[in-house]
């Protein structure tokens, strides 16, 4: 995995996503194989230098903000002075000063979300582990870790970013690895990815969307709403042409799957059942 | 070690800061204090509502007494102090004419009479004296009437049938004595107990040896050993409920992506053993006040305090690593309260058995159990506040033993610790728990 990027990590629900990240924080330890983090290798060593956000978020709720920030700190090694310091200047970039002196039971939900994040970025950390970020933030709160993530990048750090909303993944990730079963299915950029699946997407917008059943090679069709998107096997020139007599067409675009397309193809229920099968 | 104490740090902050803290230093005594004064207070409360009793007397020759007596004793009923002021309820009688030898119909009709005036609120009790009660050769007869019953729906008073039982047996002794034709004084006098009087040991120095000194034989060591029990009590169990709520929260899974699973432990069980300390340390100081406030500091060897707070320690080591484990090991508030029995059986032996180490501290039983880990920390303290106390190598050996099984506690608990604080789900039976302190 290359330094200074945002490593999207996505997979469906059981993956072993969260087992995956365990083990690189050497909380479990692999049956077989070796881990290798910042150049330790099957020690705690690293941990110091990694910053870790659980998917399940845990806080003290009778600890005041700038204790418990100075707890966590001081777990990673930090020495007071820097804490001290650090805590003044997140609370700040986070909009969090008056609140500092604050048990954390008085916090709203998305306060604690971001003192959970600053707890996790605070010790300035080389790597960066972040399970479902923006869940339960608003557009707002969620912009502002969005530019966070973006900042601790551009520093040099190193952010595993574990997601299951593909398009912040395809917004944010410079590299994407999948799992599924616990295996590897997934490793590259978007458009490594991208170029792998072919150009095999049509994006669309029809009068009557009942007017793309039974179209002559149309593997399938995704009801978007507002659009809706085709899997072709044959010519999309083709598909048009059958198309047009059948109902007005306001948009079409040949395009790449998207990443959620290429997700549901390898962990939708028609592949896990293929997978089943074999 | 730098993030052991900071887990400790932190743990301690949060306890000695929590209310249920200021509550234990503050509070307890002032509601100890404040039972106390209630209850004082309460002392004076005596409901003073009339006691009336119907006297069946067959024999004829006592109703008189106790009625007589009752009128004696209701002129005593009031507060020297404060004249008017009744501060025990009057004992009212009322005679109920009895066959010497009635029929079994009219002992029935006259009891079920009395019975129901009683469950009527009309009488508190009634009393039936039988007609050979006096005699002494038939106090031992088969089938002779020679039984003084007391019938009443509140048997919990107390005091009217003692002081009814009292006045009865001074008068009937009286009588046999008159019968028998001997003084009583006499007898009073040839009966009086010799004095008797409970003394230590005489020594080349001291001619004369002290007096036996309750507090300091008696009150010293069980004091001592409650009191352990009571830090243990305060600390240990808390520190099961502190790891269940962090796991409850999911905060586990962040703090041991920073430290192990062991100096996470580690610190919470440093935490517990300065909790505590903190805790007796200003008990200690408060009683050492008192004491010296009353000029009885010397009833508790100076040493007892230093055996107190290493037995102390040893103790929370043990119990302290035991609760963290089940903690770590449990999901849910209720698997916990059942893992946590076992636990807590070890920690009660000490009281199941104390009565008889304090009885006889020398006793084989007491130098065995005194010696078995769990149970060493209070009963080893109880048998060295017992003068003359234990010999030095079994206090040793305690110690040595104590602290290798604390090791073994902590060991153990590590292991469960570490397999325990990321697992979900039901809690894991004892076995199961067994197996992962035996896991690699």
């Amino acid at each position: 995995m290359p330094r200074g990027c945002v490593y999207g990590f996505i997979g469906p629900n059981g993956s072993g996503k969260t087992t995956t990240i365990r083990m690189i924080l050497h909380i479990l330890h692999p049956d077989s194989g070796e881990i290798e983090v910042l150049g330790e290798n099957a020690t705690r060593a690293s941990n110091d230098r990694i910053g870790y956000l659980p998917e399940e978020r845990g806080l003290y709720k009778k600890m005041p903000v700038k204790r418990l920030l100075a707890y966590y700190a001081s777990l990673k090694g930090m020495s007071s002075s820097d804490t001290r310091e650090a805590i003044d200047k997140w609370l700040e970039r986070f909009e969090l000063a008056d609140w500092k002196n604050k048990k954390i039971e008085t916090l709203s939900k998305g306060m604690s979300q971001k003192v959970q994040f600053i707890a996790c970025i605070i010790s300035q950390p080389e790597l960066v582990i972040l399970d479902e970020p923006f869940s339960g933030l608003d557009p707002v709160n969620t912009e502002v870790i969005r530019q966070t993530i973006v900042d601790l990048k551009n520093n040099g750090s190193t952010v595993i970013f574990s997601t299951h909303d593909m398009s912040v993944a395809e917004q944010m990730c410079d590299s994407i690895f999948m799992i599924f079963r616990g295996k590897k299915v997934l490793d590259g950029t978007l458009d490594q990815i991208q170029a792998e699946y072919g150009s095999d997407t049509v994006r669309l917008r029809v009068a009557d969307p009942s007017a793309l059943e039974r179209v002559p090679g149309v593997d399938s069709v995704r009801d978007l709403g507002r659009y809706q998107e085709l899997r072709v096997s044959g010519d999309p020139q083709a598909v048009l042409q059958d198309l047009v007599p059948r109902t007005s067409v306001g948009l079409f675009e040949i395009t790449r799957p998207s990443l959620h397309d290429i997700f549901v193809r390898i962990a939708g229920p028609e592949a896990a059942e293929e997978s089943n099968h074999e | 070690m730098s993030k052991v104490w900071s887990v400790a740090r932190a743990e301690y902050r949060n306890a000695v800061q929590s209310k249920a803290f200021i509550i234990g230093v503050i509070l307890m005594p002032v509601f100890m204090c404040g039972a106390m004064l209630v209850q004082a207070f309460m002392k004076d409360k005596v409901d003073i509502k009339d006691r009336k009793f119907a006297i069946v007397d067959r024999t004829g020759q006592l109703a008189q007494t106790l009625v007589d007596k009752s009128e004696e004793r209701n002129q005593w009923i009031y507060d020297p102090e404060e004249p008017g002021k009744q501060i025990q309820p009057k004992f009212v009688t009322e005679v109920v004419k009895a066959e010497k030898s009635p029929t079994t119909a009219q002992k029935d009709e006259l009891q079920l009479e009395l019975s129901d005036r009683v469950r009527k609120g009309d009488l508190f009790a009634f009393v039936i004296i039988g007609a050979d009660t006096i005699d002494p050769e038939k106090a031992d007869v088969k089938g002779a009437d020679n039984k003084i019953t007391y019938h009443t729906q509140t048997p919990t008073f107390r005091k009217l049938p003692n002081w009814i039982h009292d006045e009865l047996n001074d008068k009937i002794r009286d009588q046999r004595f008159e019968a028998a034709g001997k003084d009583q004084k006499e007898f009073k006098e040839l009966n009086r107990a010799p004095a008797f009087e409970r003394q230590g040991l005489f020594d080349k120095e001291n001619k004369e040896a002290k007096k036996e000194n309750d507090l300091q034989t008696f009150g010293v060591p069980a004091g001592a050993m409650f009191f352990l029990f009571m830090m243990v009590m305060m600390s240990a169990p808390a520190m099961l409920n502190a790891v269940l709520e962090e796991k409850m929260q999911k905060i586990s899974e962040i703090l041991i992506s920073s430290v192990t699973p062991f100096q996470l432990m580690l610190g919470k069980l440093v935490a517990t053993v300065l909790i505590a300390l903190t805790l007796s340390a200003l008990y200690v100081g408060a009683l050492i006040i008192v004491l010296n406030h009353y000029d009885v500091l010397h009833t508790v060897p100076v040493a007892m305090y230093f055996w107190f707070f290493l037995f102390q320690l040893l103790a929370l080591i043990m119990f302290g690593s035991i609760f963290i484990g089940i903690g770590a090991a449990c999901s849910e508030i209720r698997d916990a309260q059942s893992l946590m029995m076992p636990a807590m059986l070890l920690v009660l032996i000490p009281l199941f058995c104390w009565i008889v180490v304090l009885e006889s501290p020398s006793s084989t039983f007491s130098r065995v159990i005194s010696l078995i880990p769990p149970a060493t920390p209070m009963l080893m303290l109880l048998r060295i506040g017992i003068p003359p106390g234990p010999p030095w190598w079994e206090i040793a050996l305690s110690v040595v033993l104590t602290s290798l099984f604390a090791l073994a506690c902590v060991a153990a608990a590590g292991k469960v610790f570490r397999i325990g604080i990321l697992s979900q789900g039901q809690a894991p039976s004892v076995a199961k728990l067994i197996r992962w302190v035996f896991s690699k």
